[in-house]
């Protein structure tokens, strides 16, 4: 007995030490002399690889978002790579929609020396492990995160997805204008960060508008069925029906309205801006208004180039989690070439002076509370794909 | 790949497999862990002190006391009305408790919603790893105390817990509390590591994944929901750090090594490290004797005394007679024999006797008490003890540890003592010991003491159930064909025991079908056909009644006639 619980206790702690010391090695990461470089904008060189790190959910419930935005990710390093002077490479690693493995991974990031960080996918992961970088002084750049707060954890972390208090209010003004709303149903997933933070925006938008709200109806993300409370909401007889859900729910939500004979408009935000939908929904997609933070109609050349790349090399058109995850790289190239180092301080300083670059997003700028600012744009069903609501 | 996260959800981990373990050494399937460990990370986020003005360790420990409260009050709560079920309806009950809790913490305007709530990072490291050699000594210290003991006897039978004299439905619900108050602890170190608690942090899959840790880790050794968090922890750190691309080949891999360490380790990586076997401690011949004056203390009814009185006992089961108008008389030392036929209704009889079975009219007394009337372990206390026609034996367990579950009734509790190191308790558990030791000598089993109980042979699996039914030092024993699988050699060994506890003052009820060994051991035969007596008087009187050779004996001279 006794020498079994001895034993143990010694194995426990030689595993103990082993691992504290695993841990101090990977402390310090690269020297810091490589990641300047000379030169500036274009002909900026940097002799060392500029290490960028990524946490996103590959696997587990945000797994599809992930997904999106490690292709962009990797449609852009691809990119920028083929330019001269700077080689990125990105290491992209899986949460599994986990907050344990979300620190964990920032850790390893900040540890391993790599000069910016992009993610997390959720807001409420980005909440338990951004601090982590911010406390590391490592720069992080949220690409999909939009709720309020994001960015003042910290002077180190920057976003450049328009949160909903940037998107929502826009798009509930041009949808009352547009269809001269007086009455309307409000619905939403209650048990998402996402949808709920995004219903608290549509709601005190409504609120502020002469718009009556008929009724607010919630439903679980995990809800496939929307019969009855369609059926609600029908009753109600609204002149629109707002929407702040997932993709997930919003395929169904769509088909079983029309279905139920509901033809009003029905508005989503940025969880409905992907062409699943359009795919999935069919006919039935016809007419739904999204709020968004990326103009997939966009032609300006940034995007007209994107949308072929993304089409070549994946096979399939790229949704808003793909768009701003590669205006990210992008964003962070312009940061890293304006300084022409790589090293977290230099790149933090690049991101806070980007201004009017011109992205897939559009023309953004990095204001003073690091958050991005480019226009949203509101747009509609037609013909089976997005086009701006005039 | 192992950075300050790694050691600290290591501890984490490990501490929620721990509330899982809590009950599932007590045979308890509960999902509910979750829900406590919400309930408690959102009361103790919100009323906790502030760390900026009592300072980091103070409010963690007001924390920590407020969310194990709030657990284990939930699991009290929640206990009371479903500690009556068992296995798979007790999970989907706590299942539920859980998906409850999530949905009122998703709708409570004081838990901000699914965007969760905002808690300042206190916990370090070395906190979360205290914390978890608390938990681990805790669990570490109640293994081989009578409190874990009689948990264990639980899990593997819970019948034969409550005849050993176990208040079965008490113990339950204490393992449900302690799983609350260490989910509730949990929850509380979850939290202030974090920085932001949302409701899907406890939903059903971190439920799940608490109880793989502890399955996996082993949930019959202590070190077992440690192992399991290790191993689960490290997982996903060792393919990362060997560079396995990050996508669905990982949680692929993870599930996989799951499947295989379920397969081939069924006890959890626990299995791996030797099993710690209570050893015999026959102590010198003056310890037993002193040991045995004191654990055995009950004065046997003397003779003439009444033991057992039955007086027109039936019971129905929806018109089929087990037992029909049974009036019996015991009085103290007698050794009654039991037989007829099978399905002639013995074993109703006795499960009535001992409490088990309800009857359907009638009255019983047994020892002073109505055993149908009070729970089964009151019938043990009261002094009645038994074995059973299928051996009933706590199979995980070794020979001894069985024998020292049987000694729960003259045992004192010593878990908190244990906990405390207190002298006084290892004296009690080593009194226990010699006890049982010498319930097994008895029996001639004394060399089979480490075997566990399902490793036994037949023959032997019938004298352990002896041994551990004497262990409480009943004033009535109740013998359901012990002699099932043994030669003649060891029937004549059993009927010289039996004989031998006679004189000692116990009452001795024994069902047999060795009509030899049930002539030559017992005083007076009782005989029952149909559920009925139809023949009560000394072995000469009953091998003479013509009723009972065409009932039972008369087998033989039908051969003869044939």
């Amino acid at each position: 007995m006794r020498t079994n619980l001895f034993k143990l206790t010694a194995a426990a702690g030689v595993l103990a030490l082993a691992l504290t010391a695993c841990g101090s090695d990977d402390g310090g990461g690269e020297t810091d002399g490589a990641l300047a470089g000379e030169g500036t904008g274009d002909d900026c060189v940097i002799d060392g690889e500029v290490a960028v790190g990524a946490a996103l959910s590959l696997t587990g419930a945000a797994a599809s978002y992930g997904e999106s935005q490690k292709n962009g990710l990797e449609l852009a390093a691809e990119d920028l790579n083929e330019k001269e002077g700077v080689t990125y490479t990105l290491t992209i690693e899986d949460d599994q929609t986990d907050p344990r493995q979300a620190i964990s991974v920032f850790e390893g990031f900040v540890d391993d020396g790599t000069s910016i960080i992009i993610g997390p996918t959720l807001s409420n992961t980005a909440f338990q492990a951004q601090p982590i970088a911010q406390e590391g002084s490592v720069p992080v750049l949220a690409i999909s995160n939009t709720a309020a707060g994001i960015t003042e954890q910290g002077d180190y972390i920057f976003r450049n997805s328009l949160t909903e208090a940037q998107v929502i209010p826009q798009t509930v003004a041009k949808a009352i204008e547009t269809y001269d709303l007086q009455s309307v149903i409000v619905m939403y997933s209650n048990d998402d960060a996402f949808t709920e933070s995004g219903y608290e925006v549509m709601a005190s938008s409504l609120e502020e508008s002469d718009v009556t709200v008929a009724d607010t109806l919630t439903f679980s993300k995990s809800d496939t069925d929307f019969r009855a409370l369609l059926t609600e909401a029908k009753n109600a007889n609204p002149d629109a029906i707002f929407v702040s859900g997932l993709i997930e729910a919003a395929i169904p939500l769509v088909t079983q309205a029309r279905e139920l004979g509901i033809e009003v408009p029905i508005i989503g935000g940025n969880g409905f801006n992907n062409p699943q939908l359009m795919a999935d929904a069919g006919e039935a997609a016809e007419g739904v208004v999204v709020g968004a933070a990326w103009n997939s109609a966009s032609d300006n050349a940034e995007n007209t180039a994107f949308l072929a790349d993304y089409e070549e090399k994946f096979g399939s058109q790229p949704d808003q989690f793909a768009a701003q995850a590669y205006a990210a790289l992008h964003i962070i190239d312009a940061a890293v070439r304006s300084g022409c180092s790589a090293e977290r301080d230099a790149i933090k300083e690049g991101l806070g002076g980007i201004s009017d670059m011109p992205t897939v997003l559009g023309s953004i700028s990095i204001n003073a509370d690091r958050d991005a600012e480019h226009d949203a744009v509101v747009q509609v069903v037609e013909g089976g794909s997005f086009t701006v609501l005039p | 790949m192992f950075t300050e996260s790694t050691f600290v959800f290591i501890a984490l981990t490990a501490i929620f497999a721990y509330s899982f373990y809590a009950v599932l050494v007590a045979g308890q399937l509960s999902l509910g862990q979750a829900g406590f460990a919400s309930l408690a990370a959102f009361t103790a986020a919100s009323l906790a002190p502030d760390p900026g003005d009592v300072g980091d360790l103070p409010a963690l420990l007001i924390a920590i006391v407020i969310g194990m409260a709030v657990g284990a009050a939930a699991a009290l709560i929640l206990g009371l009305p479903t500690m009556r079920l068992r296995g798979v309806f007790l999970a989907i009950a706590t299942l539920a408790f859980a998906e409850a809790v999530r949905i009122l913490i998703i709708n409570m305007e004081w838990t901000g919603g699914a965007q969760g709530m905002s808690v300042p990072k206190i916990l370090e490291p070395w906190m979360a790893w205290v914390v978890l050699a608390l938990v681990a000594y805790w669990f570490w210290r109640q293994g081989p105390t009578r409190y874990g003991r009689a948990l264990e006897a639980i899990r593997e039978d819970e019948l034969a817990a409550r005849a050993m004299g176990i208040d079965v439905g008490n113990h339950r619900l204490s393992a449900f509390i302690a799983a609350g108050a260490i989910a509730g602890l949990y929850g509380v170190l979850w939290a202030f590591y974090v920085r932001l608690i949302a409701p899907e942090d406890f939903g059903f899959a971190q439920a799940i994944d608490g109880l793989v840790t502890a399955v996996v880790g082993g949930s019959t050794a202590f070190v077992g929901p440690l192992l399991g968090s290790v191993f689960l922890t490290m997982v996903p750190e060792v393919q990362r750090a060997i560079g396995i691309e990050a996508g669905w080949i990982r949680p692929f891999l993870a599930s996989l090594l799951l499947l295989l360490v379920i397969l081939f380790l069924p006890g959890g990586l626990a299995s791996l490290l030797p099993r710690r076997a209570a050893r015999l401690v026959t102590g010198s011949a003056d310890e037993r004797a002193e040991v045995e004056s004191r654990l055995s203390q009950r004065v046997h009814p003397t003779d003439g005394q009444t033991v057992v009185k039955l007086q027109g006992l039936g019971k129905d089961y929806g018109g089929v007679h087990a037992n029909r108008d049974i009036d019996l008389h015991i009085t103290g030392g007698e050794i009654i024999g039991l037989i007829g036929p099978n399905g002639a209704g013995k074993t109703t009889l006795v499960n009535m006797i001992s409490g088990m079975t309800k009857p359907t009219s009638g009255t019983a007394e047994v020892l002073g008490l109505d055993p149908g009337g009070v729970a089964v372990h009151k019938v043990a206390a009261a002094g009645v003890s038994r074995t059973f026609q299928h051996s009933k034996l706590f199979a995980r367990l070794s020979a001894l540890e069985n024998v020292m579950v049987g000694g729960h009734l003259v045992s004192k509790p010593t878990f908190l003592r244990r906990m405390l190191w207190l002298p006084s308790a290892r004296r009690d558990e080593r009194r226990l010991a010699v006890h049982a030791a010498h319930c097994l000598n008895r029996v001639g089993l004394a060399d089979k003491e480490g075997v566990k109980a399902s490793a036994l042979s037949y023959g032997d699996q019938r004298r352990l159930e002896i041994a551990r039914a004497l262990a409480s030092d009943p004033s009535l024993l109740i013998l359901d064909e012990p002699a099932a699988g043994m030669n003649h050699v060891e029937a004549d060994a059993l009927s010289d025991l039996i004989g031998s506890l006679a004189q000692d003052g116990l009452t001795i009820l024994l069902i047999e079908h060795n009509v030899g060994m049930v002539m030559k051991t017992c005083s007076r035969i009782v005989v029952l056909n149909f559920g009925e007596v139809i023949a009560t008087g000394t072995p000469e009187e009953i091998a003479n009644n013509p009723a009972v050779v065409e009932a039972y004996l008369g087998s033989s001279e039908s051969e003869d006639a044939s």
